[in-house]
């Protein structure tokens, strides 16, 4: 029984299955390390994403939260996954811009892309076709079990 | 077929949702099986991805962004304003024509 752990088992969406597992440091960036655990809005937006837009899981896509300012009420969300080339992600940018600004109140701008920047391939990149966390059922204390949940 | 309400149509992202997701899904399978695939994923990446669908006097209408072609252009296809601006046409008269079949307009 001993380590056998297969070095790397290397899948494709590695960096996703990383995401997955339990302690992750989301991918947020220009955030201050002090939010990190116990990040109360960060768990808003996630649970706001899976409570709402459960499509994008179902479409075989991703969302994660790339960037939050909590002092501008900046949030930029990345879809991935299917998302970059189904047809149905404008109308996802579009309602989660809408609705996320309405239904949470520190928030003020919503950027949401699905990563086509300039390199002109319009795939995301492998990132993990699910939301991962999405065993939790309901959306008050994400903190309660695994602490903070994956990014999505 | 979705009921079309007008008024709920104000909060669209709440009560129609899925039927706007079908309705663009639809356009862009349609587009995507008849013109330049890499320009409709453009298209439907960078420049309906800030669209929004009105309903206007009795009719849809989808509002786009400015500069279309910039932002295809940024995206890293390369297309002439005349290529672009004919399939972009195209590709909002299938969404709304999607639409009305979505909400069971057509006949209206």
């Amino acid at each position: 029984m001993a380590h056998k752990r297969p070095t790397g088992a290397a899948t494709p969406r590695s960096g996703a299955e990383v995401q997955r597992s339990k302690t992750v440091r989301r991918q947020t960036v220009g955030m201050s390390t002090e939010a990190q655990d116990g990040d109360d809005l960060q768990d808003r937006i996630t649970n706001f994403l899976r409570r709402n837009f459960p499509q994008i899981q179902m479409h075989g896509g991703s969302a994660a939260i790339q960037n939050l300012d909590r002092e501008t009420g900046e949030v930029t969300i990345m879809l991935g996954g299917a998302c970059s080339g189904c047809g149905i992600s404008p109308m996802t940018i579009q309602a989660i811009k809408t609705r996320m600004v309405k239904e949470i109140p520190e928030i003020e701008t919503v950027h949401a892309d699905t990563g086509m920047d300039g390199g002109g391939g319009g795939d995301a990149g492998g990132m993990s076709p699910s939301f991962p966390g999405e065993t939790t059922e309901d959306d008050g204390d994400a903190g309660a079990d695994e602490g903070p949940q994956a990014p999505f | 077929m979705t009921d079309f309400d007008p008024e709920k149509f104000e909060d669209k992202y709440v009560h129609y949702f899925a039927e706007l997701q079908r309705a663009y899904k639809n356009a862009f399978e349609t587009m995507n099986d008849a013109y330049d695939s890499e320009l409709v994923h453009a298209i439907d990446q960078r420049v309906l991805n800030e669209s929004e669908p009105l309903y206007e006097d009795g009719a849809f209408r989808i509002d786009l962004p400015e500069n279309p072609h910039d932002r295809v252009t940024d995206a890293g296809v390369l297309v002439d304003e005349e290529k672009l601006s004919g399939t972009l046409d195209r590709y909002v008269d299938e969404i709304e024509a999607e639409l009305r079949s979505v909400f069971d307009l057509d006949g209206e």
